[in-house]
């Protein structure tokens, strides 16, 4: 009897093991993005400073925002609108870039902030929330600047 | 009468020079679109990527793009984490990668006129810390002025240092994948 009792135990603890691996195992696959608009901000910044910090420590700026697994650090960058334009994806891109700056932070919107975006204007002051993918940079076989890379922005506001 | 056609003079030569400067030199491209496709008959993966930028001189045939690593997105979150990670593509390492190259046959391409043109494109391609040389075929389109260009070609990821020998990755991810380029170039 005892024996029979002790391998019901053991059943039953097979049975739950095997059912929280599996139950894991299904939400890791089919885990969701990280919902970037909701997450908390990391860093609140000026897009001349943002740019400025890649241009003269990229190495210190890459380990500061950017993320190994590709979560990288929440930002809300302010600055002044210098370009809006469209993506293959139909997404509207505003590029935040100071007079005067030699680069500035192209901002992917979300599909669903369009309706915001359209509403804005060059030469605005803005911030905007979004993750950033990679830094500014001067590429010389392109000879040109190349902006910092935010995507899955939001307008926060106009300032 | 004398400043009359010394001003004419100048004129005259103002035309001539701009008329033999070709009015498209170097061109920008922000907005493209960077597909990859990985093929087995377990799983099906793709990711897009809409941030990268490039350069097209017309003069010299000197074509660049540089790629945001980061930006390619997956359909699913894990998949996503497995190609950043340092095992993978180590986007945090190296965050960008990069394709110099040259048009061979600028030849048979007139940037000014409406068309579609055959190019071949040769140059190197750096991921991660591995650079291999390329010749691919693509397409140039120009109409009024604007200008696209198109390729379509396949890598093989060992070539880049990117292995899988074990585990899902290994049975899950094709070992040469499928690459998809679209830029519309303008003047800056």
């Amino acid at each position: 009897m005892k024996i029979i009792n002790f391998l019901k135990i053991i059943i039953i603890l097979a049975a739950v093991g095997i059912s929280v691996a599996l139950g894991a195992g299904i939400y890791l696959f089919n885990m969701p993005h990280r919902n970037v608009q909701s997450a908390k901000i990391d860093f609140a910044v000026s897009a001349t400073e943002l740019v400025n910090e890649y241009l003269t420590g990229p190495e210190v700026a890459d380990e500061k925002y950017l993320d190994e697994e590709g979560d990288s650090k929440i930002l809300e960058v302010s600055g002044k609108v210098s370009k809006i334009s469209r993506d293959f994806n139909d997404q509207i891109v505003i590029l935040i870039k100071d007079t005067g700056d030699n680069a500035g932070v192209s901002c992917t919107l979300l599909i669903t902030s369009n309706a915001i975006g359209g509403k804005i204007l060059e030469g605005q002051e803005i911030k905007v929330k979004g993750v950033i993918r990679s830094g500014a940079m001067f590429d010389p076989d392109m000879n040109r600047y190349e902006n910092v890379i935010m995507e899955k922005c939001d307008i926060v506001s106009k300032i | 009468m004398k400043n009359l056609i010394a001003s004419a003079m100048i004129f005259m030569m103002v035309v001539s020079i701009v008329g033999f400067v070709s009015p498209i030199e170097k061109l920008v491209s922000e907005k493209t679109h960077i597909s990859f496709f990985s093929i087995t008959p377990l799983e099906d993966i793709t990711a897009n990527n809409y941030k990268s930028g490039s350069t097209l001189d017309t003069r010299t045939g000197e074509i660049v793009f540089s790629v945001p690593m980061q930006s390619f997105e997956f359909e699913k979150a894990l998949m996503q984490k497995h190609y950043n990670g340092s095992d993978f593509l180590d986007t945090k390492k190296y965050p960008r990668s990069k394709f110099v190259g040259k048009i061979t046959n600028l030849e048979s391409i007139d940037f000014e006129k409406n068309g579609t043109y055959s190019a071949t494109v040769e140059g190197e391609m750096t991921i991660k810390d591995k650079t291999n040389p390329i010749k691919e075929q693509g397409k140039i389109t120009v109409i009024d002025g604007v200008i696209t260009a198109e390729s379509t070609f396949k890598i093989t990821l060992a070539d880049y240092g990117v292995v899988f020998e074990k585990g899902k990755p290994a049975s899950n991810i094709a070992k040469t994948i499928e690459i998809r380029f679209e830029g519309e170039y303008g003047v800056e």
